[in-house]
């Protein structure tokens, strides 16, 4: 054990002194967040610009429903004239515009709120009008059943609407938050983190051809190190730096970017574990089939992009065909994304068992291929 | 006392016997030199006395314990420089050597001291802080020598030490395997320069074909071919030259050509100067000199093996 923590201290050093090395396991994942972030955050919250054109004047009513709207939150309105209003709409420096047409608030007096509308201006659509549309019916539709009540008398309307607003018809509103975005956001983070976690693997991995390469391999396996510890502490290294990835990242999604990935943080760091160690096994693999750095290089170009874009690492596998979602059923990417989606929905951690056992396949099923091949390989390659 | 012993070694690589059967004893504070062309066998037989390749067959017992029951045993008694370069470029030459040192369990102000005694001892104790790639060839071979000694092992195997660096570099070192060897380091030494293993070896097996075909000190070496004698002839125009006529003249054992020098062994109770040079006449070949050579390891290896050492 002492040989393999002394070698790991080697290979840490060695790796972490190259500037290169910092790129691949911090710069990278980090780049992946801001993608992430700049395809899902521009659709994210923000204030609805509603522009108010009052026709009414000064009247209590027209008042009161102008100020109910903008204290419905999420709200910024803006006084303005009719032709303002369409200009800057049409400019985007809006998204919808009210405007209160002459006789409102006499219409609400009288009962009548059909008569009382209010028109509705957007270039959006019922995506921004909806929700004032249906707010300010509720409003109206009180208001005018005062009036009805009351039946036209002016003196009656004005008590009881004036109880109606001190009594409170009061709005009590719960903002539910949309976490949609912000889940697709953290999907998507994991999903380049997954490639970039994929690349250091086999980076750090190939560290065992490079000293096939310049004979320190051979030196290292005649001093009392056996060839066992010696792959061993390259794991080791491997999953420490997978770890640091991947404790970072999250770290920076929820510190820095604030990305709420609606998981335990402690569950979604497990997963990602979990997958590195598939990670692992895949880039001993591909080492022990590759004969040189350079072929290592391009076996995993060939198998890490295709497998991730096929896993929905870059794109949501929603939009991908039937065909292609069954064949991701063999790509661990595919296991972890499947696994973060369900946490996402509310599944429990301990119903997945099933997912993260296949990631544990993975991870024994690779490993145990590339120690068969290590072995093969074994005299063949010191063959003088 | 033996500090190695091989027994009956063979090494197969599919049908192919890179080890065939061999025997030999290396005996304490020797420095034993192990000549072989490339492809003899030699690199295949330090492999497997380094436990990087397991025999088909045959025993390797080092310090009386044999390899395949106690392998670790082997592996810190002995210190290996390899042909190839083996250091690491990005450390410095301190923190290579401590490295390896390292391996072999020291630690603390033990491996600290023996670091710094090796690279001392190879010369390198003011380039302790120094990365490699700013070293010369000679230097990197002393560094690797560094790191096979640091951690004082009985038995050093060099292979190749001296390949690629300048003449002073290869003195230094040659003046470090005989020191290393008074202080008690027995020594296996491979080198295609006849100079050198003539020069610092003790003992000397030739090997050819995975077989050790002659054994024995120098002088015991050079005594196998007292009853030949060989004739250097440099010639222009070899390109004429019909070898096998040479060969076929009575008393000739063997016949080479490299570049414009002829290597001619014959056997030494037969005259047959006059006819070689009649042949040579013959095929139209200009004799720039003629020379007698005493026997010599290099001689030695041409006649045991009808090649020469580089080839």
């Amino acid at each position: 054990m002492k040989d393999v923590i002394w070698l790991m201290r080697r290979v840490l050093r060695g790796s972490l002194r190259r500037k290169s090395s910092w790129i691949v396991y911090i710069g990278l994942p980090l780049v992946g967040i801001l993608i992430s972030m700049t395809l899902y955050g521009n659709s994210t919250g923000g204030d609805l610009r509603v522009g108010i054109v009052n026709n009414d004047g000064d009247q209590v009513v027209t008042q009161d429903a102008i100020k109910f709207i903008e204290d419905l939150g999420q709200i910024k309105i803006t006084l303005t004239d009719e032709a303002s209003l369409r200009e800057d709409i049409a400019a985007s420096k809006l998204d919808s515009g009210l405007i209160f047409g002459q006789g409102f608030a006499a219409a609400i007096r009288n009962g009548d709120p059909i008569a009382g509308k209010v028109d509705i201006v957007s270039a959006k659509g019922a995506q921004v009008t909806a929700y004032i549309r249906s707010m300010l019916q509720n409003y109206v539709g009180n208001s005018a059943a005062i009036g009805r009540v009351t039946q036209g008398d002016a003196s009656a309307f004005d008590k009881v609407y004036a109880d109606y607003r001190e009594n409170s018809f009061k709005l009590n509103a719960t903002t539910i938050e949309d976490t949609t975005n912000m889940k697709d956001m953290t999907y998507q983070s994991i999903g380049f983190l997954v490639t970039f976690m994929m690349f250091s693997a086999v980076n750090l991995t190939e560290l065992i051809l490079r000293e096939k390469e310049n004979r320190t391999f051979n030196r290292l396996l005649s001093s009392p190190l056996s060839a066992r510890s010696y792959v061993l502490s390259n794991v080791a290294v491997n999953i420490i730096i997978l770890l640091l990835q991947i404790v970072l990242t999250v770290f920076l999604m929820k510190a820095v970017f604030h990305i709420d990935s609606g998981i335990p943080y402690t569950q979604l760091v497990f997963v990602l574990l979990l997958f590195a160690l598939a990670s692992i096994g895949l880039s001993l693999m591909i080492v022990a089939f590759a004969k040189s750095t350079k072929a290592a290089g391009a076996m995993q170009n060939l198998i890490i992009t295709p497998t991730c874009l096929l896993s929905g690492c870059f794109f949501p596998m929603d939009i991908m065909p039937d065909s292609v979602k069954k064949i991701s059923h063999f790509l661990p990417q595919h296991w972890l994304l499947d696994s973060i989606n369900k946490l996402q929905h509310g599944e429990s951690f301990g119903s997945l068992g099933l997912n993260f056992a296949i990631l544990i396949g993975f991870a024994a099923a690779f490993a145990l291929i590339a120690v068969y091949r290590f072995n093969r390989n074994n005299d063949a390659r010191l063959f003088v | 006392m033996n500090v190695l012993e091989i027994r009956n070694l063979t090494k197969k690589f599919g049908d192919f016997i890179a080890v065939d059967n061999m025997s030999l004893n290396v005996r304490e504070g020797e420095i034993f030199g192990f000549l072989g062309a490339n492809g003899a066998g030699k690199s295949t037989t330090i492999n497997m006395i380094s436990s990087l390749l397991r025999s088909t067959k045959g025993e390797i017992v080092i310090l009386g314990r044999s390899i395949a029951s106690d392998v670790q045993f082997a592996k810190m008694n002995i210190g290996i420089v390899p042909q190839d370069i083996a250091i690491y470029e990005d450390m410095t030459a301190y923190e290579n050597v401590s490295f390896f040192a390292g391996l072999y369990g020291l630690r603390g102000a033990h491996l600290k001291e023996r670091t710094e005694e090796a690279l001392n001892f190879v010369g390198l104790g003011d380039k302790q802080k120094s990365l490699p790639k700013n070293f010369s060839g000679g230097m990197k071979r002393r560094l690797n020598i560094a790191c096979a000694i640091a951690h004082r092992p009985k038995l050093i195997i060099m292979d190749e030490p001296t390949v690629g660096i300048d003449p002073q570099s290869r003195n230094y070192i040659l003046n470090s395997v005989k020191q290393l060897n008074r202080m008690g380091c027995t020594i296996i030494y491979t080198s295609h320069y006849m100079e050198e293993v003539e020069e610092i070896c003790t003992r000397i097996a030739i090997v050819d074909h995975g077989k050790i075909i002659a054994e024995g000190t120098k002088e015991q070496l050079k005594a196998i071919v007292t009853d030949t004698k060989n004739v250097w002839i440099e010639v222009r125009g070899g390109d004429h030259l019909n070898i096998n006529s040479v060969k076929h003249i009575q008393g000739v054992l063997s016949v080479r050509l490299d570049d414009h020098m002829l290597k001619i062994s014959s056997k030494g109770e037969i005259n047959n100067l006059n006819l070689i040079l009649q042949q040579l006449i013959q095929d139209r070949i200009e004799i720039r000199s003629i020379e007698e050579q005493a026997p010599n390891l290099e001689t030695v290896f041409l006649t045991l093996t009808g090649r020469n050492l580089r080839d």
